[in-house]
């Protein structure tokens, strides 16, 4: 398990590394369109071949990695970070709050996101660098992807909040937000945690999707999302390199599983 | 003993030859269930395809000709003033229930789809001005139809109008055409049997059409249609995507047919419209013919139709597809890619390029979106290689993927937009079709829709001569007024026409006789001469 | 008993359950250890947690008077409240091992504990745990701190809790039920702790057990509960010798052997 763990890590420093170095590593750039050798196999000049318009895939998976890498776990942070807050107080404080709190999750996981990120796309500007797009995405969905999370977390900050430890927290003269903070939110964490790992692979395949309502990535820069999505159009399993991105997602997620599962406190 | 031997014998021959011409069936898929079976209706794919099949008309186009064709009518006029046609109609022909047929039924068929309250779409392309429609029956084989005004065009029109029965009770269900429907399970699949009145014949004069039947499966599924193609449970798809056509031709190459250009071309355009929200500045480039000219230089073509459309695509010249024989103005070549003279073109508005960057007279920098539907895969790959093409000229793009409704609403609506990339879908020959696009005042007037008045000269005299090709009869005194529209839109890219796309089918070998063409229906414009081959009929 | 710390008049509700405390009263005098006993069900915990201020967390509701030397608790706001809790009234939870946080450290629960009324520096705070924790006969080295409390015995659990509780030195202490989750020998062990602090730092304690025997050993007097109310409250000898209450009666004939000291003199 160790040894896994050590090896995880190194995979991703080794992927971090290779995504913060990728203008030197794959000079060619992520948009340069080599016309005359569109849809070309793996060679030296271009490692893991040309997509349909010629552009390098190496240099794209490097930078698609630079972006959802930084932005799909800043995004499930926010959200996570959301949702243990709001299911959190909610659950903590219970009574008429929670059930407000819920009646609002409820609401909020029922309203028809799709028109209402149409609506997001019509308010802003259509001359958007690619870079504030794709921000601006993650940060939605960062602030989207409370709702769930949030109800499961206020369901276990329910039950802890008749716990005879903070019972006796309080019998100490805690309250509050340091109650909350020191007390509750410990004991949240792992839940908090599951959350976090569960919305980063969601999060970087929804916003493949969302390129469709033009929020995402716009052309030319490209993100997990974008690569994933140009499988679609990938009708043989004889260009087995064309899959570098997905196997590079489902190493980098479960490589962040492992190093996560078990570094809570010792049950 | 003899005679015994000769009833085997007969007998014997009979079934032979029963085995022999043992029923054949043709199958290929709708893309929906066809919303109406009355012709007069038609307004979705579907049912034209049934229309298509089953109705019978008075003259046909021919679609690999592109000239009119006797069909009910052996014979027809269209009076000096455009307004009246006659037709001289084939004798003794009956529909498919047995009802025989004559000059009261035509009559009673435009009378039907001049009816106001029908709504019929395509008595809507007759209707040309006020008043009513007047059908005078001159014999039992002879008919003249006056319109209150005079209709462009008004013989290829009828190349639509199937003639329904006025006396039989199947109502829309007897028809003139190859073939009948006689079974409709809705949702699942559709039944045609070979119309035996049906009035061709082949040189031989065996009756034409060879196929018995056509069976039409309901499939919405592009991909399952494709699958069941390669699995040879259908014999034909009308039209088929570049990259599916390649893929054919690695796999089976004998399936896929490429009939070169076709109608439909890609293109795009600037936002004009005077109250449009985008600023000042960008209005003037957009309005600006040398600026339009500049893009369209800029962008390589030949490289969109190589890479975008794996080759199966030409670069556009115009409004006109070189598909379409008679109108297109072989004068016109497609905009050169040369980006020196796009620079050129662009220091005449004084634009400067500076360290690859171009900033107009006043100093801003030239970026602006184009937008385009989300999830169609050769625009996003067009938009993007533009995006490349005109960074060489120093603008910067932003390309913006919508979803279809929101695209729409803002380019019909709400006029948000700088730049749009869309493809145009052209199934007429006739540039009476195209009115609805190039008058000013038109709703699909896109740059810039439904002008009070032409807001430059160049539209003025666009509008000038769409009106007079319309108001005019003789096919080449409008064509000379339609090649000139094709110049000055040519000139003026109001649309940059970008590709014209080729028409790709895939048809199975079985299938003999099939000659795909550009225009619809692709494959099966010619379904009576069909032949299904013997050995696949037996096994079925 | 002239020195009265505490003079409690209550009654107490929950929604659903009204007159959980039927005008329950009782004194303790400084320094005193007063046990209370009575069956399961009769409102023991109740009146702690009223005692504390905590009832209302649990949904229920107090009327009446209590007196904290002199000063009545009943209409402080929870501010006050929380001001009192932990340095002027502490409690121990039964079971030792629910009532530590799970997810903290033992030095943190301490240290959060000593902050809760106090804001002196790290050092000040170090000493006063470190005190606490010789009272309570624990190791005072930083690894027995750094442990979680699943890494520690329940004996200890149960010494760390009575640590904290003593932290700020409260005038009193309220035990419920605190040795029923141990063994015997342990019992006994964390009896003669509760004597000993209570010696040491003149703290009152409020002892609730079902465990007559128990208490007999530490209290001073002993009050017997039933139904929500005190229905005798004598020195601790007068109750095995002479109780008067018919319930009081009864718990002592079920008690398996009637201790030595307490049987009265054969007539
Ligand atoms: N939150 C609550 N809501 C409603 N009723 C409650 C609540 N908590 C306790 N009760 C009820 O109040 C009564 C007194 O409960 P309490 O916990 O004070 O008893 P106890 O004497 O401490 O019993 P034990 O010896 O089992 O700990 C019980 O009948 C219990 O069912
Ligand atoms: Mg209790």
């Amino acid at each position: 398990m160790r040894r896994a763990r050590q090896l995880a890590t190194v995979f991703l420093l080794l992927v971090a590394l290779a995504s913060a170095a990728a203008g030197f590593l794959a000079p060619s750039g992520y948009a340069h369109q080599f016309r005359d050798t569109p849809d070309a196999s793996p060679s030296r000049q271009h490692w893991l071949g040309t997509d349909d318009l010629g552009r390098d895939r190496f240099a794209r998976l490097l930078y698609g990695t630079r972006v959802s890498l930084c932005l799909a776990p800043a995004a499930a942070l926010l959200s996570s970070l959301l949702a243990a807050l709001i299911g959190g107080v909610a659950g903590f404080c219970g009574g008429r709050l929670e059930q407000l709190v819920l009646a609002g999750t409820d609401l909020f996981l029922s309203l028809p996101w799709l028109f209402l990120l149409i609506t997001i796309r019509a308010l802003l500007p259509l001359n958007l660098p690619p870079v504030t797009s794709v921000v601006i995405t993650f940060m939605l969905l960062g602030c989207l992807g409370w709702a769930v999370a949030a109800r499961v977390i206020c369901s276990d900050a329910h039950l802890l909040r008749n716990c005879d430890f903070i019972l006796l927290a309080r019998a100490s003269g805690l309250g509050g937000w340091r109650l909350l903070v020191r007390h509750l939110l410990p004991n949240l964490m792992p839940i908090v945690y599951a959350q976090f790992w569960l919305s980063i692979p969601i999060f970087i395949l929804t916003e493949a999707n969302l390129g469709i309502l033009g929020l995402g990535v716009s052309e030319p820069l490209p993100s997990w999302g974008t690569l994933l999505r140009d499988l679609e159009s990938c009708s043989s399993m004889s260009h087995l390199w064309q899959f570098a991105p997905l196997l590079l997602l489902i190493a980098a997620v479960s490589c962040f599983h492992l190093l996560v599962v078990d570094r809570e406190f010792p049950a | 003993m003899r005679r015994v031997l000769f009833t085997v014998l007969s007998l014997w021959l009979a079934f032979g030859s029963a085995r022999a011409q043992s029923a054949t069936q043709l199958r290929f898929c709708l893309r929906s269930e066809p919303k109406t079976f009355n012709p007069l209706l038609v307004e979705e794919d579907s049912s034209d395809t049934v229309r298509y099949l089953t109705g019978g008309v008075l003259v046909r186009l021919n679609r690999k000709t592109q000239k009119l064709e006797p069909g009910l009518a052996t014979d027809w006029k269209v009076s000096r003033d455009g307004r009246t046609i006659a037709f001289t109609l084939r004798p003794g022909l009956k529909f498919s229930d047995g009802t025989s047929f004559s000059a009261a039924d035509v009559a009673y068929t435009v009378q039907q789809m001049m009816e106001p309250s029908l709504h019929s779409p395509i008595g809507d392309t007759f209707r040309s001005g006020e008043g009513a429609t007047e059908s005078k029956i001159l014999a039992a084989d002879k008919v003249a139809i006056s319109f209150p005004a005079p209709v462009a065009g008004l013989d290829r029109l009828f190349d639509q109008v199937a003639i329904m029965s006025a006396s039989s009770a199947k109502k829309e269900m007897a028809v003139l055409g190859p073939y009948y429907v006689s079974e409709n399970h809705a949702g699942s699949y559709l039944m045609l049997e070979r119309n035996p009145n049906y009035w061709r014949q082949d040189a031989a004069g065996r009756p034409l059409p060879y196929i018995d039947s056509i069976r039409l499966d309901i499939q919405q599924n592009r991909d399952l249609e494709l699958l069941r193609l390669e699995r040879g449970e259908i014999d034909l798809v009308n039209s088929i995507d570049p990259e599916y056509y390649e893929k054919l031709v690695k796999e089976k190459p004998a399936l896929a047919h490429d009939a070169g250009p076709s109608l439909d071309s890609e293109h795009m355009w600037f936002n004009q419209v005077p109250t449009a929200a985008i600023s000042d500045y960008k209005k003037a480039w957009f309005q600006s013919a040398n600026f339009r000219r500049a893009v369209s230089e800029a962008i390589n073509r030949q490289d969109l139709a190589r890479i975008a459309f794996r080759g199966h695509a030409r670069p556009a010249v115009g409004i006109v597809s070189p598909a379409n024989q008679f109108w297109f103005n072989d004068k016109l070549r497609p905009h050169p890619f040369d980006q020196k003279s796009a620079l050129q073109r662009l220091q005449k508005d004084g634009f400067r390029l500076h360290d690859g960057v171009l900033r107009d007279v006043n100093g801003h920098v030239v970026e602006f979106s184009i937008i385009t539907n989300a999830g169609n895969r050769y625009r996003e790959r067009m938009a993007t290689m533009i995006q490349q093409d005109l960074a060489g000229v120093g603008m910067k793009v932003n390309v913006v993927t919508l979803d279809f409704p929101s695209l729409i609403e803002r380019i019909t609506r709400t006029f948000t937009y700088e730049a749009c990339l869309l493809g145009l879908v052209n199934t007429d020959l006739d540039p009476a079709s195209v009115m609805n696009v190039w008058l000013s005042s038109a709703e699909n007037h896109q740059w810039s829709p439904g002008e009070k008045k032409p807001a430059t000269a160049w539209e003025a005299e666009i509008d000038r001569l769409m009106r007079a090709q319309a108001s005019t009869l003789d096919d080449h005194r409008r064509k000379q007024y339609f090649d000139r529209v094709q110049e000055i839109a040519w000139e003026q890219e109001p649309f940059i026409y970008l590709v014209t796309k080729n028409a790709l089918s895939a048809i199975s070998t079985s299938l003999s006789n099939a000659q795909p063409v550009v225009l619809r229906p692709q494959v099966f414009w010619n379904v009576d001469e069909l032949k299904l081959a013997p050995e696949v009929a037996a096994t079925r | 008993m002239a020195d009265r710390l505490l003079e409690i008049r209550i009654s107490a509700d929950y929604p659903n359950k009204p007159a959980v405390l039927d005008d329950c009263s009782l004194e303790i005098g400084r320094g005193e250890i007063v046990g209370l006993v009575g069956k399961s069900g009769c409102g023991k915990s109740t009146l702690s947690l009223a005692l504390l201020g905590l009832l209302a967390w649990r949904g229920g509701q107090v009327r009446g008077s209590i007196r904290l030397n002199g000063r009545d608790l009943v209409g402080l706001s929870e501010g006050e409240m929380r001001k009192l809790r932990g340095r002027e009234i502490a409690l121990v939870l039964q079971s030792p091992m629910s009532a530590l946080n799970p997810a903290l450290k033992l030095g943190t629960q301490l240290h959060e504990a000593w902050k809760a009324h106090s804001s002196g520096s790290s050092e000040a705070c170090n000493r006063a745990v470190g005190e606490a924790l010789e009272n309570v006969s624990l190791p005072q080295e930083p690894a027995f701190l750094q442990r979680y409390p699943s890494q520690i015995s329940v004996g200890q659990a149960q010494r760390v809790l009575i640590a904290m509780a003593i932290l700020h030195r409260p005038p009193l202490l309220i035990a419920d039920e605190p040795t029923s989750a141990l063994d015997i020998i342990t019992q006994s062990e964390i009896l003669e702790l509760f004597s000993k602090v209570s010696r040491k730092l003149a703290m009152s304690i409020l002892y609730i057990s079902h465990d007559l025997l128990s208490l007999a050993s530490i209290s001073q007097r002993v009050a017997v509960m039933e139904n929500g109310a005190i229905v005798e409250c004598s020195p601790t000898m007068k109750i095995f010798r002479d109780p008067s209450h018919p319930y009081t009666r009864q718990l002592i004939r079920a008690l398996p052997v009637i201790p030595q000291v307490f049987a009265a003199p054969a007539r």
